[in-house]
């Protein structure tokens, strides 16, 4: 569907956001790295608390990052001033799982829209702006009989699309999602994601698309990254995951999604034991080998880096050596 | 359990809410049936209409009977019902962050519905009885002095399972018991809940809007659009039979598939009804492909195919009336 010739829109290298605690550093994301070519979407899995939307929040310097490098056409982001952020701000934006957190109850749906635009001051005349945002209405399905209502009124489907809209608002080249389907119902949900892929086509956008339903990263992702405590153990293109899933707990995953359907091939397969351990002071190794059926004593000897395994297919697991 | 021509209402300030219409259904013993539909449809109504949970003064069961092992439950008393909720029907809600107390220790927890329902009445076998339960759920009986908040979301929700058939129900109502955990916690929820549900020979409502979740576990699905039961067979019929309603049809294309690529998702067109109006006719009429004339002036039979029932003039002898 795009050119494989792209090049990335953005690198992220071994990029870190560690909090503080009092117990400690809690390693939300440790040492990540990936990169997103234009017009193309990575898909970033994995389960609560695994640092994807801090990851997301990170890129975007929503949250300051501890240490790494972001890429963005060429330029370090992390050095950017806070002017000269401002001015990107126009150019990266994100769409946020919960529509009805995510928007300010006691403004109308025009001025959620219009309120980027004012402050980025990409248009400042009053009736282009009306203009702009009528497009944008149209743009992500939404009646302008909504122009004055407040995002409290029109339903949850509606909702996202004001999330949708409020995203394109300064015509941005690069969108975070996190999770923008996962409150919805399914026959909605199928609704946003046909508008985000038409809206990529048309306007050429990268997203990185953060979920966990594995079912939707698989529909809407170029290429996908899971993620485990803060790590990502795997990478690779959608469709070779999904038929070659390498990492055990990738495998975990696919293995655990109740599919549709009776088949006894489709039936559930064994279930992995145990939870997800504390990201504190984590110790250093494979994060997963407290679960992992197949843990060894070298899982936790040193901590195991992400290699490739040829077609930009790389896992981070010892049974995999470069 | 038997349910004949329910209907509930909500009534509030500034409408009345139709949130179940007409709806028949009946569980067999020791059979898992899956409850599907969208937010809206009227599911969780009908799970807290069996208890006679509804919000008092808003919630109203207007006509219809539940039956319980041949006990009306519509005309029980509250004291009677208080025997019943826990005992015999038990309720499993969706989210174990806030169906627990959180000031009280999960063991006392268990411990108060089998003081409430149980015979035993010494400290100790009440305690014994607790050790086995939280046994049965796969928790250390270490962990029954620790209070919810010390346990994760799939812990907790072990937690609300055990409370939920402490007593050995007949009937288990499940809420969506798994939406608010992470897809590998959840198939261990699942996984343990089916077993149990074997070992203790209990009927269960799962009431969910995963088809995926409902293909593991059920017996017989149920579809519910709109307050009404639009579609109700075997697991086979409905996932591998032939015919089907068109909202069942559209449920499944906007799912996407993971063992088939598709680039796009084909969702049906439009919303749910303003549940504030009485429908005449189909309920899926507006948003229906074959949606004819009949099809809004009369509600359409139901259609029966052996164990399996759609409600679609498409079917049965609406289709010969247009042949």
């Amino acid at each position: 569907m795009s050119p494989t010739d792209s090049v990335p829109l953005i690198q992220v290298k071994n990029l870190k956001k560690y909090f503080r605690t009092p117990k400690g550093p809690l390693h939300a994301v440790d040492d990540v790295t990936f990169m997103i070519k234009e017009g193309r979407t990575l898909g970033v899995v994995g389960e609560s608390g695994c640092g994807k939307s801090t990851l997301g929040r990170t890129i975007l310097r929503l949250l300051e990052a501890t240490s790494g490098e972001l890429i963005y056409r060429g330029e370090d982001l992390l050095k950017y001033n806070k002017h000269q952020m401002k001015e990107m701000r126009k150019r990266m934006q994100i769409i946020f799982q919960d529509p009805y957190a995510s928007l300010n109850p006691r403004m109308t749906v025009s001025e959620i829209i219009a309120e980027l635009i004012k402050v980025c001051k990409t248009l400042t005349d009053k009736h282009a702006i009306q203009e702009k945002v009528r497009d944008l209405m149209d743009t992500v399905g939404l009646a302008q009989r909504f122009v004055n209502t407040y995002p409290h009124e029109p339903d949850g489907g509606r909702r996202q699309r004001i999330g949708v809209a409020r995203a394109l608002a300064t015509d941005p080249e690069f969108i975070v999602c996190d999770e923008p389907v996962s409150a919805l119902d399914v026959s909605i949900q199928a609704q946003i994601l046909n508008l985000m892929m038409d809206l990529q086509e048309e306007r050429k956008l990268t997203y990185m698309f953060i979920t966990h339903d594995l079912s939707v990263v698989k529909h809407i992702s170029d290429d996908i990254a899971v993620m485990y405590l803060g790590q990502c153990v795997e990478k690779a293109p959608s469709r070779e995951l999904f038929r070659n899933p390498k990492h055990p707990y990738t495998q975990a995953l696919l293995d655990a999604i109740p599919l549709p359907s009776l088949r006894e091939e489709d039936k559930l397969k064994k279930v992995i034991k145990g939870e997800v351990t504390s990201p504190i002071n984590p110790k250093p190794g494979c994060r997963f080998a407290a679960r992992c059926p197949y843990a060894a004593p070298e899982c936790t000897a040193q901590n195991i880096p992400l290699r490739d395994q040829g077609d930009g297919h790389c896992v981070a697991c010892v049974r995999y050596p470069a | 359990m038997e349910i004949k021509d329910l209907h509930v209402k909500y009534k509030t300030d500034e409408a009345e809410v139709f949130a179940v219409n007409g709806l028949d259904l009946t569980v067999r013993e020791g059979e898992t049936l899956g409850l599907v539909g969208e937010t809206g449809a009227g599911k969780t109504t009908t799970a807290l209409s069996i208890l006679r949970l509804l919000p008092s003064k808003v919630g109203e069961i207007t006509q219809g009977s539940i039956r319980l092992d041949g006990k009306e439950l519509t005309k029980a008393s509250e004291p009677e019902m208080r025997r019943i909720r826990g005992a015999d029907v038990s309720m499993i809600f969706q989210d174990p962050m806030t169906s627990l107390n959180p000031v009280i220790r999960v063991g006392d927890q268990i411990a108060e519905v089998l003081e409430l329902h149980s015979k035993k009445t010494s400290r100790a076998e009440i305690d014994k009885r607790v050790d086995e339960i939280l046994k049965m759920v796969g928790i250390s009986k270490d962990r029954k002095h620790d209070f919810p908040h010390q346990f994760s979301g799939g812990m907790k929700q072990r937690v609300v399972i055990a409370i939920g058939l402490a007593c050995k129900p007949r009937l288990l109502l499940a809420d969506e018991p798994t939406t608010a955990l992470d897809v590998t916690i959840q198939a261990q929820v699942l996984e343990m809940m089916k077993e149990l549900k074997e070992k203790l020979n209990t009927a269960m409502i799962l009431i969910t809007h995963d088809l995926g979740v409902v293909a593991q576990t059920c017996d017989r699905v149920a579809i519910m659009y709109a307050g009404r039961i639009i579609e109700i067979g075997m697991a086979k019929d409905i996932f591998e039979g032939k015919n089907h309603h068109p909202y069942t049809v559209g449920l499944f294309g906007s799912i996407p598939d993971l063992t088939r690529e598709t680039r796009r998702l084909n969702p049906i067109p439009g919303m749910m009804p303003d549940p504030t109006e009485k429908i005449t006719g189909c309920a899926f009429a507006d948003r229906c492909q074959f949606c004819t004339d009949r099809c809004r002036q009369q509600e359409p039979e139901e259609y029966w195919e052996g164990s399996h029932m759609i409600r679609c003039g498409r079917f049965g002898q609406g289709k010969e009336a247009e042949a």
